[in-house]
């Protein structure tokens, strides 16, 4: 291995109210590290900007099928070889993918820290993805796909999904179908693998009781040596209509005892971030706790609903409102109605300051009781540095604190339409 | 951040953390009776009022509350398990005042209206047909039915809608007033309050509670001895769940206090064979044949008899290639010695990884209150790596013998793929 100094990462400027930091070396190679005095443990968070977005439609599900056989070793590290590594020293590692990226986390006491960095870094930036593996993992995939085809939540948010984006990666499942990952082959998801883990697309988290000199040594000596980039067929991400008009779709189940209604919106991208904050506390007016306007009014006195919630989801391109609801077949159009409604009135007039406070007290707490731990930290970072910067992170408290009734109006207004949404409806087949 | 024990003169035991490093505090509040308190005829009962508990006081109604815990961003709820009845607090210090005296109302005097009886019965009820949706939950709780029978573990929490359909307030009523007293409860607190504060402000909440002069009824169980049968639900569905349960020791100790050898050989072993991408289960079934995604194994540490399970999900023409295949690494174990290595491995796993689960305020709160509230005491928290640091591949072994003889099987999927796996009738 070439030694490199650390001189080479260097600090960005970022936000001072921020307790973590971010680094950059020349080839991009992004590390946001944060010390926790006390803690005995320390979280390795690898975030890649390579999830299933990044795919064209004929390689749908090689981002997922990659990070499974990430895992599979390199020339060095025999199958296996890794997760024993890290579980006998008594860590946790796994990984996930979504549409936005990948990651790979390591937790382990803070002294194992220096000699299981190597490792994750090996299997990340050298994977070997012999031909035998990838054959019997994709197997496993099918197994994964299987198990999600048994429920009717991931399918009905698959159709979801499907009916609400048009051209976007965004439409197709992040696990691909049997049929997409058939028709690749072990070449093509080294080629994959080669052209998109390289360091421009790359963020390390640490975050625990590791000290900031050692961490960025330690990460700039482990992630050298890169793979030549062979490039790779890229998706081409135009930007979406909006939605026209009322899209609706049925899914017939055939053991399904409750039906599920789902009605969806899409919301800004992460370059309206503000935008996305005041849909969150849109959906936490909406359905978030008994005294919510949904939950009050169809689960606890119309009693019309099983359960009623409303979910923010933030994405790079297009994020996602929802409101689903478990319910009896003869009140998917009342449930509906009554939903808009509210919606109307969010459109119409500024919420009560007081209903405003509660939803601003309870995302509040909500962040501050989802990070207490290194690992909900280094995901928190990760995740916002891969979308857009690591250091805003810690802002969302204060930026949710300055919304005022009528910004959340102006919001409403903006992206909840009444003539444009999508209905996805999961029914029993009798 | 060592545990700190105090038990209040009307008899409540209180267990106190004092963790500085976050703004939060975390009350967990554990009543000793769980469904293993239900009667047969009353099953589902504790779920019910742990649905209804926080809908009413006698001056505040189900919105009163709400609008009180969520104002303050605060959360508050109620749960029942198999071996007690869970009622939790999570603020942020500045409401903890007001929460827990909210709190304290609702735990030792809730209203119970009959309006919300009867709205989370009709949840409650719809929430058990859910349950067959999920071929995971119907091959469990097949398997529970025919390893505990007419024990009250054979059900889910829930209960089942022969039993919830007939419950009433007055049946709420009688398991609060049997067993919502100061001495059969356990106050579980982690936050930044400073000890003596916190102290004061459960005494002043809970003080003047007394506990009635009637004796806590002992509860007795049916006993319970293996019977191994084949369960099969027939489903189209695209895979077939395998589960195959064997009978396991409780935690309990049968005379003295400590960790029982056998518990600690078999949470050793259900680390080994199903704990994480490099357990014994995931490399041979899944990494090495591509049998599954899902693949696990887990033994819930329990008051009365456990059981130890091992399962996974699989294309329904792999239904008899599983069944052999989890069979023979249970069984596996039976015969043979462990390595050196891989004991140590297998510890250090699972040592770890318990260190891992007590990072967060609440987690630290439920593992110490819980032990206290099984009868094992906080003491238990220290003494169980100790135990598992002991366990030999003598120990390993032996315990596999006694337990892993014939399993319980539990089969959900194709009928095809059921039959030519097991051949017997299918339900």
């Amino acid at each position: 291995m070439p030694q490199t100094s650390t001189s080479s990462i260097s600090r960005v400027v970022s936000d001072s109210h921020c307790p973590a930091r971010t680094f950059e070396r020349p080839d991009g190679l992004t590390v946001v590290h944060q010390y926790v005095p006390h803690s005995p443990v320390v979280v390795t968070d690898v975030w890649v900007n390579a999830g299933a977005s990044v795919e064209p439609d004929d390689w749908s599900g090689m981002a997922h099928f990659l990070e499974h056989a990430i895992f599979k070793g390199t020339d060095r590290l025999g199958p296996g070889y890794f997760d024993a590594a890290i579980e006998g020293c008594g860590g946790l590692t796994n990984a996930a993918t979504s549409y936005d990226y990948a990651h790979f986390f390591i937790t382990t006491a803070s002294p194992y820290f220096s000699e299981t960095l190597p490792l994750l870094s090996e299997l990340l930036l050298h994977a070997a993805i012999p031909e035998d593996e990838f054959f019997r993992e994709r197997e496993v995939v099918f197994e994964e796909i299987r198990q999600s085809q048994d429920s009717p939540d991931d399918l009905l948010f698959e159709a979801t999904l499907e009916t609400v984006y048009q051209n976007h990666p965004y439409r197709r499942p992040v696990l691909g179908t049997q049929q997409s990952l058939l028709g690749r082959s072990p070449a093509d998801l080294r080629q994959f693998h080669r052209s998109h883990y390289q360091p421009q697309n790359l963020t390390i988290a640490v975050v625990g009781g590791i000290s900031e000199l050692e961490a960025l040594d330690r990460i700039d000596d482990c992630f050298q040596n890169f793979f030549p980039n062979p490039g790779c067929p890229q998706a081409i991400i135009t930007p979406e209509p909006p939605i026209r008009g009322v899209r609706r779709r049925e899914l017939a189940f055939p053991r399904l005892e409750l039906a599920r209604l789902n009605l969806t919106w899409t919301g800004p991208g992460i370059d309206h971030l503000d935008d996305a904050y005041g849909l969150d506390l849109l959906s936490m007016i909406l359905a978030s706790g008994r005294s919510s306007r949904l939950v009050r009014e169809l689960r606890e006195q119309r009693q019309w609903v099983q359960g009623i919630t409303s979910y923010f989801s933030l994405q790079r391109d297009s994020s996602l409102f929802t409101i689903s609801a478990w319910l009896e077949p003869r009140f998917l159009d009342a449930v509906e109605q009554a939903s808009l409604h509210q919606i109307h009135r969010l459109r119409e007039t500024p919420v009560d300051p007081l209903e405003l406070a509660r939803a601003q007290r309870q995302l509040c707490n909500d962040y501050a009781f989802s990070t207490e731990t290194p690992a909900q930290l280094a995901g928190l970072y990760g995740y916002y540095q891969i979308l857009s910067r690591a250091d805003i992170a810690t802002r969302y408290p204060q930026r949710i604190q300055d919304f005022q009734p009528d910004n959340l109006r102006q919001i409403a207004r903006q992206y909840l339409s009444l003539q444009n949404y999508v209905v996805t409806i999961g029914v029993n087949e009798q | 951040m060592s545990p700190h024990r105090v038990v209040l003169n009307n008899g409540i035991t209180v267990i106190m953390v004092e963790n500085p490093t976050a703004d939060i505090m975390t009350a967990r509040f554990f009543i000793k009776a769980g469904t293993r308190c239900e009667p047969p005829h009353l099953f589902g009962l504790s779920h019910l009022l742990a649905a209804v508990m926080t809908k009413g006081t006698g001056n505040l109604s189900s919105m009163d509350i709400a609008e009180r815990v969520e104002s303050v961003g605060a959360s508050v709820g109620a749960e029942t398990s198999n071996d007690y009845f869970l009622f939790s607090l999570k603020t942020v210090s500045v409401d903890f005042q007001d929460i827990l005296t909210l709190g304290a109302e609702l735990l030792r005097s809730p209203a119970l209206p009959e309006a919300e009886v009867e709205l989370e019965k009709r949840l409650t009820l719809q929430a058990i047909r859910s349950q067959k949706e999920q071929p995971f939950a119907i091959a469990f709780s097949q398997l529970r039915e025919a390893m505990y029978r007419d024990h009250p573990y054979a059900l889910s929490t829930l209960g089942v809608e022969s039993t919830v359909a007939g419950l009433t307030r007055l049946d709420l009523e009688k398991f609060h007033r049997t067993y919502f007293r100061p001495d059969n409860l356990v106050i579980s607190l982690v936050g930044c309050w400073p000890l003596d504060d916190a102290i004061a402000a459960l005494e002043a909440a809970f003080g003047d509670w007394q506990a009635p002069p009637l004796p806590i009824p002992k509860v007795d169980l049916p006993r319970l001895t293996p019977q191994p049968t084949v369960r099969k639900t027939s489903q189209d569905s695209q895979q077939s769940i395998v589960m195959l349960g064997y009978l396991a020791p409780s935690v309990l100790l049968k005379n003295g206090d400590g960790v029982p050898p056998e518990y600690a050989a078999l949470k050793l072993l259900n680390t080994y064979l199903g704990n994480g991408l490099s357990s014994r289960l995931f490399v041979e079934l899944r990494e090495k044949r591509g049998l599954a995604y899902d693949v696990s194994a887990f033994y819930p540490t329990r008051l009365d008899k456990s059981q130890f399970v091992v399962y996974m999900g699989t294309a329904p023409q792999n239904t008899a290639i599983a069944i052999e295949g989890l069979r023979v690494e249970v069984e596996r174990l039976t015969a043979l010695y462990l390595h050196n290595d891989e004991l140590q491995t297998a510890k250090n796993k699972l040592l770890g990884q318990y260190a891992l689960g007590k990072q967060t305020n609440s987690q630290i709160a439920q593992i110490l209150g819980w032990y206290e509230t099984l009868g094992l005491g906080v003491e238990f928290d220290e003494m169980f790596p100790e135990a598992i640091a002991q366990v030999t591949a003598e120990d390993a072994r032996r315990v596999a013998s006694r337990y892993f003889t014939d399993p319980y099987i539990s089969l959900v999927g194709p009928a095809a793929a059921l039959n030519s796996a097991i051949p017997s009738p299918v339900s």
